[in-house]
């Protein structure tokens, strides 16, 4: 099943979306900040990263960016989770590289969506390129 | 003993009655100044040990609480399964358990469920109004309402908003013009989130103020609160006695650009306050109200610099054109700085061929000071 790093500082909404996401059967991982995040992205692979924007040490762009940058980290797929809604803020986390965004208050089943979704997309695309090779 | 005591303290003051005046007044000065300090510390000691308690008690049953709700809520099995959410019946043995009826710890599930709520909506959230309603939630916060602590009330109407619970016109309505800012200001915005017919009634009885911070908030609410029935402002432009309520709905007539509102609004331009003169004008020409610019030119000499330069301003905005000339004489023959800065910004701000001719003709034939305006005018970067 797949892995996923939830990064998120407020401690409700991360228990709230990792019993969510694992009770989908997905191998959940959290992150409090920007830095532990950026301490098991060193150590780990993800399949997907859920984040939050306003986090302490590093904010969620700036984990998207990290995340774009890297070549061994380029096929995490992303999905940020924020409270902040203006156009600028979306448009700049779609520009560095998220794969999805979602505004708070969420729908716990929209998010289920988006997550298999975006497994999927990701899937099919892996295949698309072995069979290319 | 108490004799011994009384004695000593009649020796002491025996004493004190017989030293010079200063050393008295020093002495009473040092006993206040210790006495201060104890109680000073003695509060200080008090509080931390209340904070103290308040945090162990709360690293206890806040794991509770969210384990609880994860349980019933989040991880619901009927979650997701097209149930209506009146058929979904929460655990009875958890909901009734002991724990849930002491006071402290009920107010921090309300909290706990709050703050979820503000994460989730969808089937998730209306779950969590659920589990608040059907665990006599509603009940404690109601009970808050009627206390006499201002601070608790206000506690009480957000969390019944937040939990989008309907409180009755005659408890709210009240609350909506107390004395108090700070009350009336959270009845104010629950009302506008609650009410799905007639947001905006308290507007009919509000004789307090509405100051220019609940003004913001306010704003921030009706613009961002979905479904809201927005009606016509000029009802209120008209008959309101308010003189901030009718300032505020001069700012939504324009924010909701509600045409049919020009006529009250112009109305307006009789009144002897000039503030709010300067506040009609000002919508007249965020509503582009070209009927409106005849009378503006008109009443033009007789206005306070405030109100002129309002006026100076609509015409840019509403920008017929058929004012250009006035424009230009107020930019040629002012004396005031402010009124020539906004008549170049207006003639510019028409962006027609005429004005662009006019503003080419003015380069040419006024000062070096007037030139600098319409340079500083014509730069793109600075918004007018």
């Amino acid at each position: 099943m797949a892995s996923i790093l939830v990064i998120e500082d407020d401690d409700i909404m991360l228990k709230a979306v990792r019993n969510i996401l694992g009770k989908d059967g997905y191998t959940i991982l959290t992150a409090k900040d920007g830095k532990e995040a950026f301490d098991k992205l060193e150590n780990e692979t993800y399949d997907v990263v859920v984040t939050d924007l306003m986090m302490p040490y590093a904010n969620g762009l700036e984990v998207v960016s990290r995340l774009r940058s890297d070549e061994t980290k380029r096929h995490i797929g992303i999905i940020v989770i924020s409270s902040v809604g203006n156009e600028e803020t979306i448009t700049e986390a779609f520009r560095l590289g998220a794969d999805d965004y979602l505004k708070k208050p969420i729908m716990a089943g929209e998010l289920l969506i988006r997550i298999r979704k975006l497994l999927s997309n990701k899937n099919s695309s892996s295949q698309l390129v072995t069979r290319k090779k | 003993m108490w004799k011994d005591l009384i004695d000593l303290l009649f020796q002491a003051y025996e004493q004190f009655s017989l030293l010079p005046l200063f050393i008295e007044i020093a002495l009473a000065f040092i006993f206040i100044a210790i006495l201060s300090t104890l109680v000073a510390y003695s509060a200080i000691l008090y509080k931390r040990y209340r904070a103290y308690i308040y945090d162990k008690r709360m690293a206890y049953i806040s794991p509770k609480i969210e384990d609880m709700i994860t349980d019933q809520v989040l991880l619901n099995p009927n979650l997701g399964m097209d149930i209506p959410l009146e058929n979904i019946e929460f655990d009875e043995q958890t909901l009734s358990d002991k724990m849930y009826r002491k006071p402290f710890v009920r107010q921090m599930l309300i909290d706990t469920l709050i703050s979820y709520r503000k994460n989730f909506r969808g089937e998730v959230g209306d779950l969590l109004r659920k589990l608040y309603i059907d665990m006599g939630l509603e009940k404690d916060s109601f009970g808050k309402m009627k206390t006499l602590r201002w601070e608790r009330k206000i506690k009480a109407v957000v969390e019944l908003t937040q939990m989008d619970i309907s409180i009755s016109d005659v408890t709210i309505l009240p609350l909506t013009n107390s004395s108090n800012p700070a009350l009336r200001a959270a009845a104010r915005n629950a009302y506008i989130q609650l009410s799905k017919n007639e947001p905006f009634k308290f507007f009919d009885i509000a004789t307090e103020p509405l100051l220019p911070w609940d003004q913001l908030e306010m704003f921030k609410i009706i613009t961002t609160t979905k479904d809201i029935a927005i009606p016509n402002f000029s009802r209120w432009v008209s008959y309101s006695t308010n003189k901030s309520i009718v300032s505020f709905c001069l700012k939504l007539i324009a924010h909701y650009d509600q045409q049919s509102a020009i006529p009250a609004v112009m109305d307006l331009l009789a009144n002897k306050d000039h503030y709010f003169r300067a506040d009609a004008i000002n919508c007249l020409g965020k509503l582009s109200a070209e009927v409106a610019e005849d009378k503006l030119v008109k009443i033009y000499n007789n206005q306070p610099l405030n109100c002129q330069i309002e006026i100076l301003q609509a015409l840019g905005r509403i920008a017929s054109g058929k004012h250009l000339e006035f424009l230009k004489s107020e930019f040629l023959y002012s004396s005031n700085f402010d009124i020539r800065m906004n008549a170049a910004r207006s003639i510019i701000k028409h962006n027609t061929q005429n004005s662009r001719l006019m503003v080419e003709e003015l380069m040419e034939v006024t000062d070096d000071e007037n030139q600098l305006i319409i340079k500083h005018c014509l730069n793109p970067l600075i918004k007018y």
